[in-house]
């Protein structure tokens, strides 16, 4: 198990590094830079020349890359391009901001979608199934941006309850966001919940035909408990990496919905930074990124490990079968 | 069978419903909003709450910068001038001016009883440090290039500034009324970018880059006291979360913002809000990049000129929301505009293509999501062309490199810019050769001695002659047309009252929000 953790925490390191390696020179690739945008409109060449000179954009890309690598190993990541803040601070802020959001929508989301899954399941072909299944299918095809922006219609706009955006920008503190965090929460889980339905319902169903349920089920026991002691337990494994994925892209990408509710979290931060190839920002957002991804597909990990103990056996050094065969013959 | 049927029915009937909601959907009303936004008596003691989106991550209140926070400036400070509707100059801190005979100095009279935010009065010294300040090379103001011609500038007294000018220029105060040349305290270049001391009738309370922003009434305020109590600010880089929060009713008003015509009649359709139109304040052009091997031609850019019928596009583009160009960027609200239509022939520009060996002449128009009408226009252009056998493509790129990759290095595109820019400035900022501005790179050296003449000649009618020959010239040389200038539809709520807005100018003394 040590052993294990050990060999998880060895690849994450190498996937932190890819991926700050990748978005560094694909951000390099991209048209214009920093001082361009900055200047707009107004960029004369001379005027863009002392940007990029003041800013320390003229220096060789690699040189700059480990520089980079260098000060991040030690935790600071710098200061942004454009505003000239501390990045560690900013990113930090918007993260806090964007769990605000993610958190709430991962516990409601994960905790209904798997009820509603085994429901569908067990019932299957019935009227709550067809139910279900549908509404799952709806949600899933309708982009993210046209689930929020019909709620903000219906819930902000024709019947004044949540507010359609948040106003006060990063400022904001946890007082003004708690309004503004219905609203993009419910669209995340309704864009997340349908793949952890859908999974948990096949799942389930696999699980209620195996044979250990169907003999439970003959001999006597109630097909609730069946149900809910035997087969949902078991049905959750497969359905933990399309959890863990999603729990992730939450967590990293929620761009589209903190748009168009201006919420002041990681995902809008990354669009801005993006538009005006703020380097040092995007930098840290991978990295931050990436470290999530990896934290919660090794949460996801333990998790099977603690469901299902045939997990736990897996990664002992195996016998040989040799010996065993051996001490057989002689007895 | 009778099961399957019945259901097959249901569907049938089902998607027949949805399609005729769908159809009937289509034919909504065209938009419908009054000439002039809503006037009346303003209440006491209000907070307007305006949504914009923010200049820049790293906006200062600093008026000669480049990343200044434009929608602050008109309400913090003033300038010496500012202008009318007919695009005349007027007082605003000065109350007179004159120059001498050959129009090379030029002496302003200011008000005497100017006070800054923080109470020290305004004199001739704080106008010499803030056009000190825009013409420093560190400051890098937009406003530099125009102003170049300043050679030096004298606090006579305490109320009277001298401008001496290297050439002559007897439309010179006009140039003064640029965005870029409001009035700060003198030696607070440093500061300026926070604390916004000017002498406008808002009083800074706070601002953060790119977030919110309070300003409140200047009590004395010279030209009286504004109707409201106090404006906030909120920045939202997103136009439809800006849209969003005006339906919502977070905000008051939309700045900065030019509605497309979908989004309008949503505006004007929703209860509690409604579109206000400024006339003619977005001005389109096609630049054709005149040193590239498209348009190096002048009579390739003769053809792609009669090819078109600017009418036409008004119609499919903007759905009639604003007035045909005719290739003359002047708008026509100026006392300067020259009334001049040109042809639409497509047989001609036919012609002219097979006399140089161009016919069937194929290239790429260049567009982006930068402003919501900027396609359609290429789109309603490049569908006119085609009646003089011109293929152009239409090539849609990122709106965040738009400015950056394409304008002024791509030979056609479409572009635009926001009218309000004086003649003298427009025609000498955006045409005359080799300024940063020059978006088609065109140089035509009648051109500049016409508008050297004209800033030579003292005597308003024949000057006035000189910019409309200038105008001329453009139209039927230049090589970058104009195909519309475009009502800006701006979104804001039936509470708000006398909101006046013209070229860079906004009424912040007016506005109010209506009496209850």
């Amino acid at each position: 198990m040590a052993r294990m953790i050990a060999a998880r925490v060895a690849t994450s390191v190498v996937t932190l590094l890819l991926a700050a390696f990748f978005v560094f020179f694909a951000v390099q690739a991209l048209p214009g830079d920093v001082a361009e945008q900055l200047l707009g409109q107004n960029a004369t060449p001379e005027a863009v020349a002392t940007m990029r000179e003041q800013l320390g954009l003229d220096t060789n890309v690699w040189v700059r890359f480990v520089e980079w690598l260098g000060s991040a190993v030690t935790g600071d990541f710098g200061t942004s391009l454009v505003s000239g803040e501390s990045v560690s601070a900013s990113i930090w802020t918007a993260f806090s901001h964007s769990l605000l959001i993610a958190v709430p929508a991962i516990v409601v989301g994960i905790a209904g979608s798997l009820l509603l899954g085994v429901l569908a399941g067990a019932r299957r072909g019935t009227s709550v199934d067809s139910t279900v299944s549908v509404l799952a299918l709806v949600a899933m095809s309708i982009p993210e941006f046209v689930v929020a922006t019909v709620l903000v219609l219906l819930l902000a706009i024709a019947a004044p309850v949540f507010p359609a955006v948040v106003l006060e920008g990063p400022d904001a503190g946890v007082g003004d966001l708690l309004p503004a965090v219905v609203l993009p929460a419910v669209t995340l889980v309704a864009a997340m919940s349908a793949y952890i339905i859908r999974a948990m319902r096949s799942s389930t169903i696999d699980g209620l035909a195996t044979e250990y349920a169907v003999t439970a089920e003959l001999k006597g026991v109630r097909r609730r408990s069946v149900l809910w002691r035997h087969v949902a337990p078991t049905a959750v494994l497969p359905v933990l990496p399309v959890i863990s994925i999603n729990v992730a892209w939450l967590l990293g990408g929620v761009v589209v919905v903190e748009s168009v509710f201006n919420y002041p979290g990681l995902g809008k931060l990354m669009i801005d930074s993006v538009s005006t190839r703020d380097l040092p920002v995007l930098q840290a957002i991978a990295v931050l990124s990436a470290l999530v991804y990896v934290v919660v597909n090794l949460l996801a990990d333990l998790v099977a490990l603690a469901v299902d103990p045939r997990q736990r056996t897996l990664h002992r050094p195996r016998r040989r079968p040799v010996v065993a065969a051996a001490v057989e013959e002689e007895s | 069978m009778n099961s399957s049927l019945h259901r097959r029915a249901l569907l049938a009937g089902a998607l027949g419903g949805i399609a005729t909601v769908g159809l009937s959907a289509c034919g909504a009303p065209a938009l419908r909003t009054s000439e002039r936004a809503a006037t009346g008596a303003a209440r006491a003691g209000a907070t307007m709450r305006i949504a914009r989106p923010a200049a820049s991550a790293a906006e200062t209140l600093d008026p000669a910068s480049s990343l200044s926070a434009y929608e602050y400036l008109g309400a913090l400070y003033n300038r010496l001038v500012k202008l009318d509707r007919a695009g005349e100059t007027v007082p605003d801190l000065a109350t007179e001016w004159s120059s001498n005979a050959d129009a090379t100095v030029w002496d302003f009279r200011l008000r005497g009883d100017v006070r800054f935010h923080d109470g020290r009065r305004l004199t001739a010294r704080d106008v010499r440090y803030t056009f000190q300040h825009i013409l420093d090379p560190d400051t890098a103001s937009p406003q530099a290039g125009a102003l170049d011609l300043v050679d030096g500038i004298d606090a006579v007294d305490a109320t009277t500034v001298r401008f001496r000018l290297a050439t002559p220029n007897a439309e010179f105060p006009s140039l003064l009324t640029a965005y870029q040349c409001y009035v700060i305290p003198d030696g607070s270049a440093g500061t300026i970018g926070r604390t916004g001391i000017g002498t406008g009738p808002f009083v800074l309370e706070g601002f953060t880059p790119a977030g919110t922003g309070r300003v409140r009434a200047n009590e004395d305020h010279f030209a009286g006291r504004a109707s409201l109590d106090g404006i906030e600010f909120y920045s939202i880089q997103d136009t439809s979360a800006r849209v969003n929060a005006l339906l919502a009713r977070q905000v008051d008003l939309l700045l900065q913002t030019n509605l497309d015509n979908p989004t309008a009649r949503v505006v004007a359709g929703s209860p509690g809000t409604t579109v206000a139109r400024v006339a003619n304040a977005q001005w389109y052009t096609i630049p054709m990049l005149a040193t590239s091997a498209e348009f190096k031609d002048p009579r390739m850019r003769e053809a792609m000129r009669l090819a078109y019928d600017p009418e036409a596009v008004l119609r499919t583009a903007l759905q009639g929301t604003g007035t045909a160009g005719w290739d003359n960027p002047v708008p026509p609200e100026l006392s300067a505009h020259l009334d001049h239509r040109r042809e639409h022939d497509p047989e001609r520009a036919r012609a002219l293509l097979r006399q140089i060996g161009r016919e069937g002449f194929r290239t790429r128009i260049y567009t982006s999501a930068y402003e919501p009408n900027l396609t359609a226009i290429a789109v309603a252009y490049a569908d006119q062309v085609k009646q003089a056998g011109i293929d152009l493509q239409i090539t849609n790129v990122a709106a965040d490199s738009y400015y950056t990759q394409v304008w002024m290095s791509r030979p056609l595109m479409v572009s635009y810019w926001f009218t309000g820019r004086p003649v003298d400035q427009l025609l000498n900022q955006i045409f005359r050769s080799g300024s940063s501005y020059n978006e088609a790179a065109w140089s035509n050296p009648r051109f500049d001695r016409l508008l050297d003449a004209a800033r030579a000649d003292t005597n308003e009618t024949t000057r006035r002659q000189k910019y409309q020959d200038a105008q001329r010239l453009v139209i039927e040389e230049g090589a970058d047309m104009t195909p519309v200038f475009g009502d800006r539809l701006v979104g804001l709520s039936e509470e708000v009252v006398n909101y006046d807005e013209h070229g860079f100018e906004l009424d912040y003394l007016a506005l109010g929000l209506k009496e209850v």
